[in-house]
């Protein structure tokens, strides 16, 4: 073990630049495939058996996503590979009690139905709330 | 748990990115080391001892060692 031989705070930095690379890489698509399907490129599709290839298309990205956040936190180093950890697992458990309260919410209270889709979003909009308390590896 | 990191790193010198860049890991790292908001594994336990030429319990309190008069 060479305590010397990694420049890992450049590498720190490389790791989080390649994160911000691929999340922007795999948002742009994701927007680009919604825009191209808001103005009517996917029409012919839309409401038919195909419109599910778009709408896997359009998950894709999420995918990938959730792929370029593990390669964050496999490459990071020890204090911020368990800080990753613990802010995905709370952000995720948050959406999860959310929207299973909703759903059960609809059911039992009326409540107005909402999209699916809207739990990428919603999970962005937690961590952004959430990571910041989230600062010890304990 | 309780260390003297900080004390140490003042002796000698370094600012916490530049001890961050000898033990291989973020200068969160070595915030989190410092405020205690962090427990080190043992290799970069080891990593640390050996980059302060100090053992292991000299930088690192050791909780589970019974005190002199306990």
């Amino acid at each position: 073990m060479s305590v010397f031989a990694s420049p890992r705070s450049a590498a720190v930095t490389l790791h989080t630049q390649r994160y911000v690379v691929r999340t922007l890489g795999f948002m742009a698509v994701y927007c680009l495939l919604n825009m191209a399907a808001i103005f009517g490129v996917f029409d012919a599709w839309i409401g038919t058996p195909t419109g599910w290839v778009l709408a896997l298309a359009v998950a894709l990205p999420i995918a990938g996503q959730a792929w370029a956040l593990l390669r964050l936190i496999v490459d990071s180093d020890e204090f911020l590979r368990v800080l990753w950890a613990k802010r995905v697992i709370l952000s995720a458990g948050v959406v999860m009690v959310v929207c299973t309260a909703w759903g059960f919410g609809e059911s039992y209270a009326n409540a107005p139905h909402l999209n699916a889709l809207l739990i990428f979003p919603l999970f962005w909009a937690i961590s952004a709330v959430v990571w910041p308390f989230v600062r010890s590896s304990r | 748990m309780k260390n003297r990191l900080r004390v140490l790193r003042a002796e000698a010198g370094w600012t916490q990115a530049q001890l961050a860049e000898r033990l291989a890991v973020s200068r969160q790292a070595v915030n989190a080391l410092e405020v205690e908001k962090h427990d080190p594994s043992l290799d970069l336990a080891y990593r640390i001892s050996v980059v302060f030429g100090r053992p292991v319990e000299d930088i690192f309190e050791n909780p589970h060692r019974p005190s002199a008069g306990g």
